[in-house]
């Protein structure tokens, strides 16, 4: 009799072990369960429902199948659109054909040159003809969004880093207060966008006695219609007739800019103050004993420990205005005849005003596209850059 | 995140350079905050005073206030944004810090594979989810109970349950709670649950209000998919009234900058209370919103 008790036992501990387990499978899937419903039905699902949407005629309800028509709505021909991506994968050959020509110091630079000159123009000459033939024959409304929304990226993101980054590295100068500067600082990111966007509204209006006019007229100049004036911001301050893409921003789009660079900085500057509490100080004083100004230090050892910082800011600064919504559909006035619709906008008229929900659908994936292309060549551009310690 | 706060180590005379620093940190401060002064001395305006060309009134009109709450609806909207907010951050604080903790530390099957999935669901933009969720609170993609959820708490509340972010916050927190407390836990024959509540939560406070903090900003300052699923007053948050109210109210800019300083305090409050794990916070996890 006692001698069956050993066998008996390791198969007992193998029977508890794996209903341990199962248990333990169970709570977890129990656990996650919750989250993993919510997201399934309201971010996993919707993704591919939205990608099944957008080959169909849906106003409202859903109609025919059209495959890709969607698509070559909005953006027109496909073989315009080939030859505009085209341009662009030339523009990346000349950019990489430039930095390999400078690495290597054979005598071939001469010829690196020649060869990133002609992929410059022909990137330039497919970039060109492509948007003019996409123009001709897609949506204007939707391609016209695309400058307008990287005027307004490339208004907004270079002023909101340089500017927080001025005004960190000022703070981490042992600065009496600097936690209130910071805190104040912040506000404006934390403030709700609508109700934020709302007193930008009263104070970029054309009245003569609006904020952003009486500081006008202060330093002497002539007021403005801003979230009223469609026309581009050079031609308005500057008295230049320059037309299309050339001209630039519209005068309406620059008072959103500002809202942008406002609301952001703040936050950049916590940011910053963080990378910069993370440089180690025997540096600097290693630069000074070797006499290195200030302004040395900052750009031989600031600058490049603070570049993962940067390029991460950079990164999602421009990913954000270009999902950006809130204060742009606050801001816009009618007034301003379109000139502020980023994409973002063009895609909820679509959807909204429009009514056209596979279109718009398509519409927001082209965008989506789009983001992730900027973020592989961001990526690929200035993350080789970054330098990380 | 001392490093955050601690000056630097060299301190100078004041020269000046010093006072040029001064000069330029106090402009930013003013920028910084003109616009709320504007709003606050904009709505104690009477109607005729925010066209005229001054920056304080001259008698503040506290009354722009009472009919800004009572006539305007910002008290209806006011208590709608608590109610929508306050299901919003429970629900995804009890969602997030179970799934949480799964992820960190119950092995089951599948675990990372799923995790992998979640995390690279974030990258999408919410104008692509955006109609189909449209639809399906609609009740055009399945048939809901009730036919459409169209004004609903719910339509409003539980799309905002499922936080990726969230969750691997409070993961990247629970993976670092030692081991030897779960073995400890297990010998006195607490299952996971107990461990989670008893020993797990007390320790993570910080994170946990850092969730708080985020999901509550979120959710007061949403706009989008309310203004989407709200055709009606029933539920409408202040972020969407304040906006119908620029769209129907006309140019009464007083009662329309009390409705902003009515949307904005409640922030502000959750700010000036939480302030240093609020900035501490989004400095190390990097949120963006």
């Amino acid at each position: 009799m006692t001698t069956s008790t050993p066998p008996v036992k390791p198969a007992y501990r193998k029977r508890r072990w794996r209903w341990m387990d199962v248990q333990e499978q169970l709570t977890g899937f129990l656990f996650v369960a919750p989250a993993m419903i919510v997201i399934s039905v309201f971010g996993l699902f919707p993704i591919f429902y939205a990608l099944y949407m957008s080959s169909f005629k849906w106003r409202v309800r859903k109609g025919s199948f059209i495959r890709f028509g969607n698509y070559e709505k909005a953006m027109g021909d496909w073989r315009a659109v080939a030859l505009f991506i085209f341009g662009f994968l030339l523009l990346a050959l000349a950019y990489w054909v430039w930095t390999k020509a400078l690495r290597s110091r054979h005598d071939g630079k001469l010829l690196a040159g020649i060869m990133t000159a002609l992929a410059l123009m022909g990137a330039g000459w497919g970039i060109m003809t492509g948007w003019q033939q996409m123009l001709a024959s897609g949506d204007d409304n939707f391609l016209n969004a695309l400058p307008i929304t990287v005027f307004y990226a490339l208004g907004t993101v270079p002023a909101e880093i340089g500017i927080a980054l001025v005004l960190a590295y000022l703070l981490y100068q042992k600065i009496r207060g600097q936690e209130l500067f910071r805190m104040i600082y912040f506000l404006p990111y934390i403030t709700p966008a609508v109700a934020a966007a709302v007193v930008f509204r009263t104070i970029f209006n054309p009245r003569k006695t609006s904020l952003a006019n009486q500081f006008l007229s202060w330093i002497g100049l002539e007021t403005q219609r801003w979230l009223f004036e469609p026309k581009p911001f050079l031609n308005v301050m500057f008295g230049t007739h320059l037309e299309g893409l050339k001209a630039g921003p519209s005068m309406a789009l620059v008072a959103v800019i500002f809202f942008g660079v406002w609301t952001y900085v703040g936050y950049n500057t916590v940011i910053f103050l963080a990378g910069l509490g993370s440089i180690p100080h025997d540096l600097y004083e290693a630069a000074e004993i070797d006499g290195a100004d200030r302004w040395q230090s900052f750009r031989n050892i600031t600058l490049p420990l603070l570049s993962p910082v940067t390029f991460y800011l950079a990164l999602i600064a421009f990913i954000g205005t270009f999902k950006a919504f809130n204060h742009l559909y606050v801001m816009r006035s009618p007034a301003a005849l379109g000139t502020v619709d980023t994409t973002s906008l063009v895609i909820f008229d679509t959807f909204y005003k429009a009514n056209q929900f596979g279109y718009a659908t398509a519409q927001a994936i082209i965008l989506f596209l789009i983001i992730l292309a900027l973020t592989l060549v961001q990526s690929k551009v200035f993350g080789e850059k970054v330098f990380y310690g | 995140m001392a490093s955050l706060t601690k000056p630097a180590p060299r301190s100078r005379p004041i020269d000046g350079g010093r006072i040029l620093i001064y000069v330029i940190l106090l402009s930013g401060v003013i920028l910084a905050i003109v616009p709320f002064f504007w709003m606050v001395s904009t709505s104690l305006m009477t109607l005729g005073e925010t066209i005229n060309k001054q920056w304080l009134p001259k008698v503040p009109q506290f009354s722009n206030y009472s009919e800004a709450w009572t006539e305007a609806k910002f008290a209806k909207y006011f208590f709608n944004s608590v109610i929508i907010t306050a299901v919003t951050v429970a629900g995804q604080l009890t969602v997030s810090i179970l799934a949480g903790y799964a992820f960190a530390r119950i092995k089951f099957f599948g675990r990372s594979f799923i995790f992998t999935i979640l995390l690279s669901s974030m990258m999408i933009p919410e104008s692509v989810i955006m109609i189909p969720n449209f639809l399906l609170i609609r009740g055009q993609i399945i048939p809901l109970p009730g036919g459409t959820w169209l004004n609903t708490l719910q339509a409003l509340t539980i799309p905002f349950w499922g936080s990726v972010f969230s969750i691997f916050l409070l993961r990247q927190f629970f993976i670092t709670v030692p081991s030897e407390l779960w073995d400890a836990a297990r010998l006195d024959g607490a299952g996971h649950l107990r461990f989670l509540l008893r020993v797990v939560l007390p320790i993570s406070k910080a994170p946990i209000v850092t969730v708080f903090i985020f999901s509550f900003i979120g959710s007061w300052n949403a706009f989008l998919w309310p203004l989407l699923v709200t055709t009606r007053d029933v539920w409408r948050p202040l972020s969407v009234g304040l906006w119908s109210f620029v769209t129907e109210a006309g140019p009464e800019t007083q009662l329309l900058m009390a409705g902003a300083v009515i949307t904005i305090v409640p922030i502000l409050i959750l700010y000036f209370l939480t302030q240093k794990q609020f900035t501490e916070g989004i400095a190390t996890t990097g949120l963006k919103g």
